[in-house]
């Protein structure tokens, strides 16, 4: 929808967007960066000193600066603003008066306090879409519950199922492992800057409203299969939640990730192995005996990986109509031939004047192509901006 | 149709989607209030409608989280007159999605190109796994192969173990994603008039997982595979408790968490390496044994809760026993019972957020027998008369 005193001088998917962020969050923060990568103007308030995700890791050598920061808040502005202060107070309203969507991570207990209640808020501004993101939501009787990454992907039921596969079969004894990062963080964000859009579109029709948004249940909705699973009888557990097989393989020099479910995917897989003897027993043309027998065939594939080199296995199994896809280092991913003609990386400038690449965006728009890149921006630089 | 108080009440999507990834997107937009509309076959049924013997299910299932709140159809898209049908159904819809490999659209006569002909401002999701551009767009895919392209899978590991592979929630993560960007790109059409191409390679939300890392890999920087541990947080990471198999999550982010944490267990940490955050950093894995035998006998859950309760950050793990069990989960709507005739009550994941204006968000209806909404899609939306249907059907159009 049109935004309010802006013209939208870039035709980007959000331009004319305007967004204020309140993030301490990966979640918030990556709702934000979401909505500045399709054109949206991201405005962070952050507390004096600033926000807490200018100081997470992973740290980046020389620089020390937050490399998790420089991803989140690449193409935003940044405004100190207390609203705990009458000045900080003032400021926020000024702020939201222009605004379209915040998206807010502040504590229940704090909000009130800063101003930040959801009635007080659609009382000034009816035409808000206030979505506050929490990491058990704002309401329920968790909603004070607070959580880091690890203790989400475990709220969400994820964390339980993990490892499967190759590693779990190698330690079967460990305890559960987390997926690398922010996963379930980013979820939450995903979640947030969709309902915001879902909720924008409304406004002509119902006005501003306010959203609230868990990382816990965008954790679990990413994984509903499980409960699915479960309501047909069956509770995962990560030993036996496997593919019967396929999964992670060790070939000569690294590892690749094979899987076939079609018939003709599997065909393809035995003619990718030389169709060796023990793939012509007929009764493997049934699926399910596959499946059954999925072990033994395993220990076959096995031992044909570790013979091979990875891009030759894959560049053939491809050819073939086999799905299979080596596990690529960050290196290997940013230096990446397809990741560099699809443009997924563009280069910011960060705060203490080095450069990095960012990754744009999860996805593309082929009729107006997003912006690539752009600055992290320095504390309160959208202030000093305006004071020149 | 009813139209329901929800924020995307009055958009129309045609849903080609295949496999998990797309059909989460649309059943997400769904949720929200769009109208869905499914479009299959008898010879090419949706996956659920079959068995899954990889994933270790021998028969079709009889919930289908995904398909719920989506109408269907059936149309043969092989058939010249069905594809054509497809686009009458386009030409009324707001959105058509899709998660075939690049390529298959086209020679459907369904690709961008062919439907902005019948609807000019039509946004297009195109759902793959390596997107519709580049050295490896035609590579088949799915979420483990998604995560190893990505980057995630080799990142996500205990730090002497292989990568560890995605499972559908690398697919639906991807699906959420979509689902925002085709959101976007319909303000976009409402503020230009204009439509679009909205172009989603799965293994490009996998990277996103670990954008951090990309940036410090681009300055020539090895990212470091971390398993449970996390660089600022010591204690950190997951612990077994008193009963088998049921592991404590702990997240201690700095001094007044430390000292809540020894006073919840009675412990005190007499050892002048722990005095510190930086000391307690340095040596994480005496930390992490010290820690791991405090709550060696301790029940999981009361521990979980007496944290909480002195502000630390903890979780148990949960089983999906656990999540279908959680009083929170159900108040938020986020699990939600469903039932039919043929469906004995269970759980299902509800609304994706909780909406104040318009709160008709979730599952309004269940998964759809194949081709059960023709009599409105068919009948009142593209007006074929019975004749009409039955002669599509005998010549295997709606098939």
């Amino acid at each position: 929808m049109p935004s309010k005193d802006v013209t939208p001088s870039i035709d980007q998917p959000l331009a004319g967007c305007r967004v204020v962020e309140r993030s301490r969050s990966v979640a918030a923060a990556y709702a934000g960066r979401l909505l500045a990568a399709m054109g949206a103007r991201v405005v962070m308030l952050e507390p004096e000193g600033g926000s807490a995700l200018r100081h997470a890791p992973p740290w980046l050598e020389g620089s020390g600066e937050s490399a998790l920061f420089a991803y989140l808040a690449v193409g935003k502005r940044s405004r100190v603003c207390n609203p705990a202060t009458p000045q900080g107070r003032e400021l926020l309203l000024a702020e939201l008066a222009q605004a379209d969507i915040l998206i807010d991570d502040t504590p229940l207990r704090e909000r009130a306090g800063q101003g930040l209640a959801p009635e007080e808020l659609s009382g000034r501004f009816p035409q808000l879409v206030h979505v506050s993101v929490l990491p058990f939501g704002a309401s329920g009787p968790k909603a004070h519950w607070d959580a880091e990454e690890v203790n989400l992907l475990h709220a969400g039921g994820e964390g339980y199922l993990l490892p499967n596969g190759l590693s779990n079969e190698m330690f079967p004894d460990r305890p559960p492992l987390k997926i690398h990062g922010h996963f379930c963080g980013y979820q939450g964000g995903a979640s947030a800057a969709m309902s915001a859009l879902a909720a924008w579109w409304a406004v002509p029709a119902q006005g501003g409203q306010y959203v609230d948004v868990s990382v816990q249940d965008a954790a679990l909705a990413v994984g509903a299969f499980a409960l699915q699973r479960l309501g047909d009888g069956s509770l995962e557990h990560r030993a036996s939640r496997r593919f019967r097989y396929g999964g992670v393989f060790q070939t000569q020099d690294g590892y690749l990730e094979l899987l076939t479910l079609e018939d003709r995917q599997w065909q393809g897989l035995v003619e990718l192995l030389g169709r060796p003897a023990w793939a012509q027993d007929a009764a493997l043309a049934d699926p399910l005996e596959r499946s059954r027998r999925g072990d033994e065939l395993n220990q076959h594939i096995r031992a044909w990986m570790a013979q091979h080199r990875t891009d030759d296995i894959v560049r053939r199994a491809q050819e073939l109509g086999v799905p299979a896809a080596k596990y690529r280092t960050p290196e290997e991913v940013v230096h990446g031939e397809h990741e560099a003609a699809r443009g997924l990386f563009g280069q910011a400038r960060l705060p203490g004047g080095g450069e990095a690449q960012v990754l744009v965006a999860p996805f593309q728009f082929r009729c107006t192509l997003l912006g690539r890149g752009g600055a992290v921006p320095a504390l309160d630089e959208l202030t000093r901006e305006t004071d020149a | 149709m009813n139209t329901p108080r929800a924020p995307l009440a009055g958009i129309r999507i045609a849903d080609f989607t295949i496999h998990a990834a797309g059909p989460f997107c649309t059943h997400l937009l769904s949720q929200l209030g769009a109208e869905c509309i499914k479009i299959e076959s008898r010879t090419r049924p949706d996956a659920f409608r079959k068995p899954h013997a990889v994933y270790g299910r021998m028969q079709a299932a009889t919930f289908d989280q995904v398909s719920a709140n989506k109408l269907s159809v059936r149309l043969n898209l092989k058939h010249p007159e069905a594809a054509a049908l497809a686009r009458r159904l386009v030409a009324i819809s707001d959105v058509a999605a899709e998660s075939f490999r690049p390529g298959v659209m086209k020679r459907l006569g369904l690709d961008f190109d062919a439907l902005r002909e019948v609807r000019p401002d039509v946004v297009m999701l195109s759902l793959s796994s390596s997107g519709q551009s580049g050295p490896d767009s035609h590579f088949a895919g799915y979420a483990p192969l998604f995560g190893a392209w990505g980057g995630l899978g080799w990142m996500t590991g205990y730090r002497d173990g292989p990568p560890v592979e995605m499972r559908h929630v690398m697919d639906h993560s991807a699906g959420m994603h979509a689902a925002l960007a085709t959101l976007a790109a319909l303000h976009q059409r409402r503020r230009t008039g204009r439509g679009q191409h909205v172009d989603l390679a799965a293994r490009e939300v996998a990277s996103a997982m670990v954008g951090d890392a990309l940036v410090q890999a681009s300055i020539g920087q090895q990212p470091e595979r971390l398993g449970n541990g996390d660089a600022a947080m010591a204690p950190h990471g997951v612990y077994a408790t008193a009963q088998p198999d049921r592991w404590l999550t702990l997240a201690v982010r700095g001094e007044p968490d430390w000292q809540a944490l020894q006073r919840v267990l009675g412990q005190s940490a007499d050892d002048a390496r722990f005095a510190t955050p930086e000391g307690r950093r340095q040596h994480r894995d005496a930390l992490d044994a010290l820690v791991a035998g405090w709550l060696r006998g301790r029940d999981a859950d009361a521990t979980a809760q007496a944290l909480q309760a002195a502000g630390v950050c903890a979780h148990v793990s949960w089983t999906m026993q656990d999540v279908a069990d959680d009083p929170h989960l159900r108040a938020r709507g986020a699990t939600t019972q469903v039932s039919a005739p043929d469906i004995p009550p269970r759980l299902a994941v509800g609304a994706p957020a909780r909406f104040s204006r318009t709160p008709e968000v979730g599952i309004r209806r269940l998964t759809p027998a194949l081709g059960q909404d023709e009599d409105y899609v068919f009948g009142e939306l593209l007006g074929l008369d019975s004749a009409q249907r039955a002669d599509l059907e005998r010549r295997e159009v709606i098939l």
